[in-house]
């Protein structure tokens, strides 16, 4: 059986492939990968080196994996929606976007191959850096599926990121325009989903059900995964926080790996929300492409 | 072929394209003609499926599929005013590329991009980066690209702005090839001399609303009110112009030393008869011709400008 491959998904990888500037992009974040990891066996080796200590060097070993993953989740969080809000923006600027519409590619699916394209070329620098992950399995402390977790959840949030990234390429006619607005986006659902338990905290509240929002939020997303590889804990049972602080659906979601699955299951939510809104956008038969070119043609007025 | 009834398109409270009417028989080519901001380029997007109508209908062949659908998709080409290229993909990739997105499989696509690049004259650059081409090279391998899902109907937005004597030459040559093979192409220009040329039909728009559409010689003579007919007689001109006067049909424009001008209303018979009844009174004609209208002077005519 013969896959067929997105269009845009080829043209892109094609084009991105012969340009230095994934060579580079590979070289550059290798080498942020490579000096954390000098950085962290240097702290380990300041730590355990002292003649009183009394610490084993194997127990701060075994947090190399999530110090190295955690930088790797910051620099995809960081490139993605760069990569993805130039996508098609890009087209726009170039003018190659509206013969893309007048082909039979339906907006959904230029919009997807456009996120597919970014991802997969943040998981080629993904891959390249196995190599100094891998070191972290000399010294034990994660297995063979936690590290498949791992790789699953990153490309997941690398597809929220670029469905974001996407979304703001859709409404913006120049890249520079999307890239600030993915931002702000990517930083209004961070701060959103604090905002309850922020608000609870200044007055004196217990938390209640406003850690629920946190279910929105890849960061903790990524802290709860985290936290059930390296402990076997979520961070909102009752040993880490008083379980009276919380409300009845949080004690409840905070049962063994059920939050993280929960937690997951709405990112992926949102990211068909924001890819949906992006096709919507594109859409020459919605009002709101027509909208945009009203917009620019009173401006040139 | 292609049926557009009462095509409408509002911007707010202004009126880009005004519930225009228009067909294009199957194996024409249709120019499109009118003066900046006339709204031929957005009848077009409309018909391309890439601007919301706000009203009327538009149709090609018998099928009733709405415009923007998949179905229309596969029988339009579109190339537009202005188009980029990537960087990094070469002629052949581009050209495939295009193919995938109306669901083509790889080998087809290989075996049509050689005839098609045979045929605007770019097989040698097969495997060349699409962004080294020169600009006119670029627009065929525009129409190219339009071609390869072989659609019913080719629609051109302005294929010669930007290019050089050559490159508009080569372009002619190329729409006029496409034309003999019977496909269905409509074409905005604002070279009018060369659309005069190449068109069977035209339409001209002027802010929004069709003027004029059909036949390019019946446009041509219906705006000079009949055919004007250049006379030229050896003989004397006094009887000629008596003559011309007492004909039905016929009004005498200017007369100069051997030449006489006359506007015919008639029809081409008409025309043939009066030619007979000259010799047969015995005037020497030295010549006897139709003027062939100019498009320019027509289209300035009916925009309102000054000619």
């Amino acid at each position: 059986m013969k896959i067929r491959l997105n269009p845009i998904v080829r043209k892109d990888l094609q084009v991105a492939a012969r340009s230095m500037k994934l060579s580079w992009g590979v070289f550059l974040y290798d080498l942020v990968l490579v000096l954390t990891f000098l950085l962290a066996m240097a702290i380990i080796q300041s730590e355990v080196g002292s003649v009183y200590s009394r610490d084993n060097i194997y127990s701060y070993l075994v947090y190399l994996f999530p110090v190295l993953a955690i930088v790797q989740i910051g620099i995809v969080a960081l490139i993605v929606p760069i990569i993805t809000s130039s996508s098609i923006s890009g087209e726009k600027e170039r003018q190659t976007f509206d013969i893309m519409l007048t082909t039979c590619l339906s907006p959904l699916r230029i919009v997807w191959g456009k996120v597919l394209s970014g991802v997969l070329r943040i998981l080629f620098y993904v891959v390249a850096g196995m190599p100094i992950l891998a070191i972290s399995f000399v010294v034990g402390g994660m297995s063979w599926a936690n590290l498949f977790y791992y790789l699953v959840a990153l490309t997941l949030f690398a597809i929220f990121s670029g469905s974001i990234g996407v979304m703001c390429s859709a409404m913006s006619r120049r890249s520079i325009t999307a890239v600030i607005r993915s931002f702000v986006v990517y930083f209004v659902i961070y701060g959103l989903t604090f905002l309850p338990s922020l608000i609870r905290m200044i007055y004196g509240m217990d938390a209640g059900e406003s850690f629920l929002f946190y279910l929105f939020n890849p960061g903790v997303f990524f802290e709860e995964f985290f936290m059930q590889i390296m402990t076997g804990q979520s961070l909102f049972d009752g040993n880490n926080i008083s379980s009276s602080d919380v409300g009845f659906f949080t004690g409840l979601l905070s049962n063994g790996t059920l939050w993280m699955f929960i937690s997951g299951a709405c990112i992926i939510l949102m990211t068909v929300v924001f890819l949906l809104v992006a096709a919507w956008m594109i859409n020459p038969m919605h009002s709101y492409a027509g909208r945009k070119r009203r917009k620019k043609k009173k401006g040139t007025e | 072929m292609l049926y557009i009834n009462n095509l409408t398109k509002n911007y707010g409270k202004f009126t880009a394209v005004d519930n225009l009417s228009l067909h294009v028989p199957e194996g024409d080519l249709f120019g499109f003609v009118g003066p900046n901001g006339a709204g031929k380029t957005t009848t077009i997007r409309i018909v391309c499926g890439l601007l919301k109508a706000s009203g009327g209908t538009v149709q090609i062949g018998d099928t009733k599929a709405a415009v923007g659908s998949k179905e229309m998709k596969r029988m339009i080409g579109y190339v537009p005013d202005f188009f980029g290229v990537y960087d990094n993909l070469k002629v052949k990739e581009y050209m495939d590329m295009y193919g995938s997105m109306y669901g083509m499989l790889s080998s087809d696509i290989a075996k049509l991009t050689d005839d098609l690049l045979e045929l605007v004259n770019l097989t040698d650059k097969k495997e060349f980066y699409v962004d080294t081409l020169s600009r006119g090279m670029k627009q065929r391998l525009c129409v190219a690209r339009a071609l390869l899902h072989n659609p019913k109907l080719l629609i051109l937005d302005e294929p010669n702005s930007g290019l050089d004597p050559r490159a508009r030459v080569e372009m002619k040559e190329l729409l006029k090839n496409l034309h003999s093979m019977g496909k269905t192409i409509v074409i905005s220009s604002h070279i009018l001399s060369e659309l005069s040329e190449m068109c069977d039909s035209i339409g001209i728009m002027n802010k929004g609303k069709l003027i004029t559409a059909g036949r390019i010689e019946n446009i041509m003579q219906q705006a000079a009110g009949g055919k004007k007919i250049h006379v030229r007689v050896a003989s004397e001109m006094e009887p000629v112009v008596r003559m011309m006067k007492e004909e039905a049909g016929v009004v005498v424009d200017s007369v100069r030393e051997n030449e006489l001008i006359i506007t015919h209303s008639g029809t081409e018979e008409a025309v043939c008869e009066l030619i007979g009844r000259m010799i047969q009174n015995k005037v020497l004609l030295t010549g006897f011709y139709q003027e062939e209208g100019n498009l320019e002077s027509l289209f300035m005519q009916l925009t309102g400008g000054k000619n």
